[in-house]
């Protein structure tokens, strides 16, 4: 009897045991915002433009594609998407495919800080964030894109286009329990020449390159140009927008962008080869020989390359 | 894979030495020679020609196994293309274990049921909509 009695209260015991332990984790706590967010930005804003694509069975990373796509003016529906981004096998999408089908559709995918603060801030500025979140538990996921598209901050809530529920509400702590379990993984599509509101840097540079070897020179050129616009003293800005210029054939302008690049960084050897060549290209022969011997006389994989271009003189 | 890596090497390694350009690489247009913006993202990383042959390696990699998870082969090779290098790297290796956005219906067991009706309304999850 006594024996039973202990039995019948395992299973309650291990459930409170759960919950207690749910609560301890206290993930369901507001996230914080900085009090520069708070004092900066409004109050509460919701981008009004996103038009809502409801998923169907598993499509929600094409709906979600859709959905901010359209925002800025690529519109494609969810059944072209389909093809280019989902998984069959998988019965959804993964994260690299949601950034290389951006790119087919001419816009540029960041991926912004894991932060609540960075997702505001892009909102505040009229872009919809695109997020991946795990609606379950770590060992039951069910992962879901959906689009962040307003706030409000005083009562702690997110406005989302998610599934089948347009400017659906969420507290932002649920939200934000949520969120976590990605790694707090969240991107904005935006034209070249348009830039993410979060602290930009090399992570940026790399994404206008990716995005150039997909859709080429021309069309990321207004990207570079922002990047080094807004962060002059980045060298890989300078050597991204010298390569763009260049390659669009605006050889001087080029080389003023490789050189700002070196004086940002003097063992920029790829930097120092570029200005070589683009000099050499002008007939700037005794500046580009200076160049070309700077980049060789940095050790790495372009030491040779240099040379050899030298020796062709 | 190792075997069609051996097949496969030698053919690319003459023909990079014939300094044909890698994929990836878009040729300037205006000066020879340059070096590409993608070519110094990944300077980081070591030796260049051996990184390049890894790399279209690790493409015909994503290549099949996107074939292998049902998608259409007439679709593969734009998809493979709008990757970056570091995400076919990602993807070569542990797209088996990546989370893929789906929001499928739990077909759940009850006593999943009933701890994530639990856990929806303690707040940290957001599996069923009437908890809100």
């Amino acid at each position: 009897m006594r024996n039973r009695r202990i039995e019948s209260a395992r299973l309650p015991g291990a459930f409170l045991f759960l919950v207690i332990v749910a609560l301890l984790n206290g993930c369901a706590t507001t996230p914080p915002l900085s009090e520069t967010t708070r004092s900066t930005l409004p109050e509460r804003h919701v981008v009004d433009d996103v038009p809502f694509h409801g998923q169907r069975d598993y499509q929600c990373g094409p709906a979600t594609l859709a959905m901010v796509l359209a925002h800025e003016g690529r519109p494609a529906s969810v059944d072209e998407l389909i093809p280019q981004v989902f998984l069959p096998g998988r019965e959804g999408s993964v994260q690299p495919e949601m950034l290389a089908t951006v790119r087919r559709h001419g816009l540029i995918p960041f991926v912004i800080p894991g932060r609540m603060d960075a997702v505001l801030q892009e909102v505040a500025a009229d872009r919809p964030v695109a997020v991946l979140q795990n609606l379950s538990l770590p060992w039951w996921p069910m992962w879901h894109y959906a689009v962040v598209i307003g706030y409000d901050v005083g009562d702690e809530l997110l406005v989302l286009h998610s599934g089948r529920s347009p400017r659906t509400v969420i507290g932002m702590g649920r939200f934000d329990a949520t969120w976590a379990r990605s790694d707090r993984w969240a991107f904005v599509a935006l034209p070249p020449g348009a830039l993410p509101v979060s602290p930009i840097g090399r992570e940026t540079a790399k994404a206008i390159s990716t995005f150039e070897s997909v859709q080429g020179a021309e069309v990321a050129l207004p990207a570079w140009q922002a990047l080094a616009g807004r962060a002059p003293t980045l060298p890989l800005a300078q050597f991204g927008l010298g390569n763009a210029l260049a390659a669009t054939g605006e050889r001087r302008e080029a080389a003023r962008a490789f050189r700002r690049a070196v004086e940002e960084k003097p063992d920029f050897a790829a930097a120092w080869l570029n200005l070589g060549l683009v000099l050499r290209s002008l007939g700037q022969i005794g500046e580009a020989s200076d160049a070309l011997r700077r980049a060789a006389g940095i050790p790495g994989p372009l030491q040779q390359r240099a040379k050899n271009h030298l020796d062709e003189r | 894979m190792k075997r069609i890596a051996r097949i496969v090497s030698p053919f690319l390694i003459a023909s990079f030495a014939m300094g044909s350009m890698p994929a990836m690489a878009t040729p300037s247009a205006v000066v020879d020679g340059l070096v590409t913006t993608q070519e110094a993202v990944n300077a980081d990383q070591a030796s260049a020609d051996r990184e390049r042959i890894e790399q279209l390696l690790a493409r015909d990699d994503v290549r099949d196994q996107l074939v292998a998870q049902g998608v259409d082969p007439s679709d593969v090779e734009q998809r493979v293309a709008a990757l970056s290098d570091q995400e076919v790297q990602q993807m070569s290796e542990r797209l088996g274990q990546m989370p893929a956005g789906a929001n499928s219906v739990v077909g759940a067991l009850f006593a999943v049921f009933v701890i994530l009706l639990v856990t929806d309304l303690l707040g940290l999850t957001n599996v069923y909509p009437f908890t809100r």
